[in-house]
């Protein structure tokens, strides 16, 4: 297996003197490519961080940061944002949908910047939403906004797939849905994924699990069978 | 400090941008309205003052010549307060520093004492000694404009004898606020003189010992003017009088009551315009405030604070807004007014006039600016005392788009996803919408309005020097001669063509209505000096009978077809019943026209004319001017070119100045409105704009959707902006257009343009500097929030 991230000695700090926040401390991880893997640990402890520079929206103060070949802390902010557009789906806990588009269009938006995308109906498809195509966001639950995001995030089939506690704002049932989602995109595209919970029993879902304390990585798990999302019992 | 007033402060200063336009569009506003307002009490009270310190005569009357016994005779009639006879005449003064000859007034002085109505103010030297009949006073405008010192000799003709006067003092009248020579549209302190003089040297000049030709008459309070005037032409009409007249007929006290009556339309209609687009700024950022208050205010609400607290407390934003842009309106103002108190001081001959605001005008100004605010407040607070604590309190629903647009589905289906954003938000929020376009709609609309005057005005001088008054010179003559004067004209050097006319002051009748106005005897198949009217066509003078202006028709209310009497108003007072051959729409005046020569039969005199109109060899000019100098029996010289050239220079002074001041407050209003517009669609996209940074649209792609939007309606404001502008513009000719003069609207594609580009280049600027936003956007910090 190929690594698709190789951190080495990554550093986020905010601030600056006495009143300095150290977000990341000397992080040394890599993932592989197509690997599902879990990120937990305690509030603060730095998970968001690092996945937004994964994502390429923020920068690491210090360290290096590589995806495949590229030196993504090296990078401008002009190439960070063409390397979101070319590989990186992102979800997020509050799903951020486009309110003036429909479903349909909110994933066909990311279709214009991509280059051998999902059709949006096939994305749809495969969280589960044929029926709910033109409905606006206004007009669906929050468990089918957030499948909406998940089919925007992987219609462009997306090498990497960044989740920020996509199951923090539903309920089980919901949640459930949308992580099968993802780990079924993860098993037929081979998309890198990375998914942040505070719940342990999610947890169970990656190959790997990474727990943060305080900014640094505390230890990595490894599941020899990860369970399937209608499996765990939270 | 109670908590709200901190909140209150820091909200404003949240603002400051919003705020900043809003102060500088009311500023503008209310600085026109402090000006035109206050400019007009100022003149008011000065004029008021002017009239009551000098004795300004509520009556005048010419005629031809009454014996001085008569003047204790008008005194006696019922209401006269006092009565000033005087010796009036025109003269030609021959300057060695100008090269045509000058018009001048000569108005005698009494013999004791200063006139008892139109009295003079002295601005230097002193009056003249009646021991020497060679001493004359001087105006204050001719006397700056050809540097004249009490101590200048001033060569004049007068009634064919050359005299040398001396200059004994400079002096200002009541009478002559407003010098014009007669005939002429506009003034020309260089080329009109009002002269001065002891009572017997002018009895001696015009050979009026003991008699007189002129009087003004000063009435009683309270006094009948009707009944005096009776009184006054029952006296004089024997002596070939043309009839008492009011204030209404005395050229300086008209133009100043024109002058007046347009700053009151100014004081009414730009304001208007500045104070309703204020309304709007307000309304888009309280709007916005309120929207992103909603939690605050179910906070506010569920700790117990009133509806009414709450509504108060938003209301005073708007009337911290109302307060700031009325100290900067003052501000602005008061230097405003001072300018142009400065410019009417060149036009309007007072003896001191400066601006100043009244209390009334400032509390006007105050009115204006707090309801302006409270209009546009109105609706935001209305919304935040309305609020329910609980609804205020929930999180937001996304903003719902699935209703409306069902018209647009279709044009949506083919666009790409950034234009179907643009599109949904402005069809699913018609109304914020409508509020954008419709301020940059005004914005364009009102330099449309200012953009208009200038294009005005040189149509009108293009009309009136190149159609209207082709001639070179305009010679008239002291009285109506024989024909054959024409022939004396041509051998006068250089003079290549002349054309002959006839004016006589004529009181027209039908039945009851009676109006006093002038009567034009036109030349058939005049070249130089011809009747245009209102569609450029030029107007014969009928083969029969007499066209009337549309204007005195209206008084008289006749048709064409019927009979109307005239009377000659001097002389021999001939009365004739004329038809009326048609109503003829001219672009300047309110008189009537015939052919010469039916007009000089009319008046028993056939052939007889007032004076001619010359074209000229330039190559003879001056001899021509330097003969002129030396001929008697003429009236008055009025050189078409030099006034042309004056008014041109001081139309693009003053008039050009006027435009850029009013073109710089359009664009402040252009650029505040944008602005407001910009950051406001910025703050409500703000989440979705960074949502696209997320997804890898380039930070180009994203302030596509922000300035997009913002054009879009820009450009949808055009068709509103152009009908409501024009309207405006429209609107504003009639204001202007006196009885006697027809402003007519001129569509300028150059002012258009200018209007039209200027505001979108605003608009786009504002949106470019907005759009600095998009890269600055939050990325992370927008994925945290809920919104
Ligand atoms: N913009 C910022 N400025 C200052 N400190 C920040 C900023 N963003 C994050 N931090 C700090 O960095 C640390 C890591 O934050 P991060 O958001 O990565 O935590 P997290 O593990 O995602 O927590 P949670 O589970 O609550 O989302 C925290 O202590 C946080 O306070
Ligand atoms: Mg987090």
């Amino acid at each position: 297996m190929t690594a698709s991230f190789s951190l080495r000695g990554v550093n986020k700090q905010y601030g600056k003197g006495a009143t300095a926040v150290h977000a990341l401390s000397d992080v040394s991880v890599d993932i592989q490519d197509g690997e599902l893997l879990m990120l937990v640990g305690p509030s603060g402890s730095g998970k968001s961080t690092l996945l937004n520079i994964l994502g390429g929206l923020d920068h690491a103060t210090s360290g290096e940061v590589r995806f495949r070949d590229a030196l993504l802390t090296a990078m401008s902010d002009r190439d960070l944002t063409a390397y979101r557009r070319r590989h990186v789906g992102f979800i997020f806990q509050f799903y951020n949908l486009i309110p003036s588009l429909t479903a349909h269009e909110n994933v066909d938006l990311v279709r214009e910047i991509a280059d051998n995308p999902l059709s949006a109906a096939d994305a749809l498809a495969l969280v589960g939403l044929t029926g709910r195509m033109d409905h606006f966001p206004a007009q669906l639950s929050g468990g089918e906004q957030q499948r909406v995001a998940v089919a925007r995030a992987i219609a462009k089939r997306p090498a990497i797939l960044l989740c920020d506690e996509p199951t923090g704002a539903l309920d089980l049932q919901t949640g459930a849905q949308v992580l099968e989602a993802l780990s079924e995109i993860n098993r037929l595209y081979k998309s890198t994924t990375l998914i942040i919970t505070h719940n342990a029993d999610i947890a169970r879902m990656g190959a790997r699990v990474v727990r943060f304390a305080d900014g640094r990585v505390r230890e990595i798990e490894t599941n020899a069978t990860p369970a399937k999302p209608f499996e765990l019992v939270w | 400090m109670r908590p709200l007033d901190a909140k209150l402060l820091r909200d404003i200063w949240r603002m400051r941008m919003h705020a900043a336009g809003i102060v500088l569009v009311l500023g503008c506003g209310l600085a026109v309205l402090i000006m035109a307002v206050g400019m007009r009490a100022s003149l008011e009270k000065t004029r008021l003052q002017y009239y009551a310190d000098k004795h300004m005569a509520d009556l005048a009357v010419s005629l031809v010549r009454a014996p001085d016994r008569l003047a204790p005779v008008m005194e006696n009639a019922p209401g006269v307060a006092a009565v000033e006879t005087r010796i009036s005449g025109y003269a030609l003064l021959d300057l060695p520093q100008v090269a045509e000859p000058v018009s001048a007034r000569l108005i005698s002085l009494p013999r004791q004492g200063r006139p008892r109505v139109n009295d003079l103010a002295l601005t230097a030297g002193r009056w003249p000694d009646p021991a020497h009949p060679e001493e004359a006073l001087v105006n204050e405008a001719f006397a700056t404009a050809l540097r004249l010192r009490p101590g200048s000799p001033l060569d004049a003709i007068l009634h064919g004898h050359r005299q040398r006067l001396v200059i004994t003092g400079i002096a200002n009248s009541p009478e002559f606020v407003f010098v014009t020579a007669p005939g002429e549209m506009f003034p020309q302190p260089e080329r009109f003189a009002v002269i001065w003089m002891g009572r017997d040297a002018l009895g001696e000049a015009y050979d009026m010992r003991g008699a007189f030709n002129d009087a003004v008459i000063r009435l009683a309070a309270g006094a009948d003017i009707r009944a005096a005037t009776r009184a006054i032409d029952d006296t004089l009409t024997p002596y070939g009088s043309a009839g008492a007249t009011g204030r209404d007929r005395m050229m300086s006290d008209r133009f100043l009551s024109e002058e007046l009556s347009q700053l009151g339309i100014l004081a009414s209609f730009i304001p208007t315009f500045f104070l309703i687009v204020a309304a709007f700024l307000v309304n888009i950022s309280m709007g916005r405030v309120i929207a992103t208050e909603r939690a605050n205010i179910g906070l506010l609400k569920a700790f117990g604070y009133s509806d009414l607290a709450i509504a108060w407390h938003y209301a005073e934003s708007a009337l911290i807004f109302g307060t700031l842009g009325l100290i900067a309106g003052i501000a602005a103002g008061t230097v405003y007014g001072r300018f142009i108190a400065g410019m009417y001081r060149q036009y309007y001959h007072f003896p001191n006039l400066e601006f100043s605001a009244s209390l009334p005008t400032l509390i006007l100004a105050a009115a204006a600016s707090f309801a302006a605010a409270g209009l546009g407040a109105w609706n935001a607070v209305a919304r935040a005392a309305r609020l329910p604590p609980a609804e205020a309190l929930a999180p937001p629903q996304p903003a719902n788009y699935a209703q409306g647009g069902g018209l647009f589905h279709g044009f949506a289906e083919g666009l790409d996803a950034k234009s179907r954003i643009i599109l949904r938000r402005i069809v699913r929020f018609p109304r914020r919408a409508a509020t954008t376009a419709l301020g940059i709609g005004l914005a364009i609309s009102i330099l449309i309005v200012t953009q208009s005057f200038p294009a005005e005005m040189t149509y009108m001088l293009d009309v009136h020097f190149g159609l209207a008054n082709r001639q070179d010179v305009t010679l008239t003559l002291s009285e109506p001669q024989e024909a054959g004067v024409l022939h004396d004209i041509e051998r006068l050097p250089g003079v290549i063509t002349v054309e002959p006319f006839r004016i006589d002051g004529v009181a027209f009748s039908k039945d009851q209505r009676r109006v006093e106005e002038a009567l034009f005897g036109l030349a058939e198949g005049a070249t130089l000096n011809r009747l245009i009217g209102r569609d450029l066509s030029v107007i014969a003078p009928p083969t029969e009978g007499v066209w009337l202006s549309r204007p005195l028709a209206r008084k008289l209310e006749a048709r064409a077809g019927d009979d109307i009497t005239i009377e000659q108003l001097r002389g021999r007072r001939i009365r004739a019943t004329v038809r009326v051959a048609g109503i003829i729409d001219p672009m300047i005046g309110s008189s009537a026209y015939m052919s010469l020569g039916n007009l000089s039969s009319l008046m028993r005199e056939p052939g007889r004319i007032s004076g001619a109109y010359l074209r000229l060899d330039p190559a003879a000019y001056a001899a021509f001017t330097a003969r002129l100098k030396q001929t008697p029996a003429l009236m008055g010289a009025s050189f078409v070119s030099l006034a042309e050239r004056s008014m041109r220079k001081n139309f693009n002074e003053h008039m050009g100045l006027m435009t850029a001041i009013y073109s710089s407050f359009a664009a402040i209003m252009a650029g505040g409105v944008a602005f407001s517009a910009a950051r406001v669609t910025l703050a409500e996209q703000e989440r979705d704009l960074a949502t696209l940074r997320v997804l890898g649209f380039s930070r180009l792609e994203v302030s596509y959707v922000l300035i997009g939007e913002i054009m879009v309606l820009a450009l949808l404001s055009l068709p509103f902006a152009v009908l409501f502008g024009t309207g405006m513009a429209i609107w504003m000719t009639h204001l202007f257009s006196t009885e006697n003069f027809a402003f007519p609207y001129v569509f300028d594609p150059a002012g258009y343009a200018f209007a039209i580009s200027f505001t979108l280049a605003c608009v786009l600027v504002a949106a470019l500097v907005v759009r600095g936003a998009v890269d600055r956007l939050d990325m992370v910090g927008v994925l945290k929030a809920r919104d």
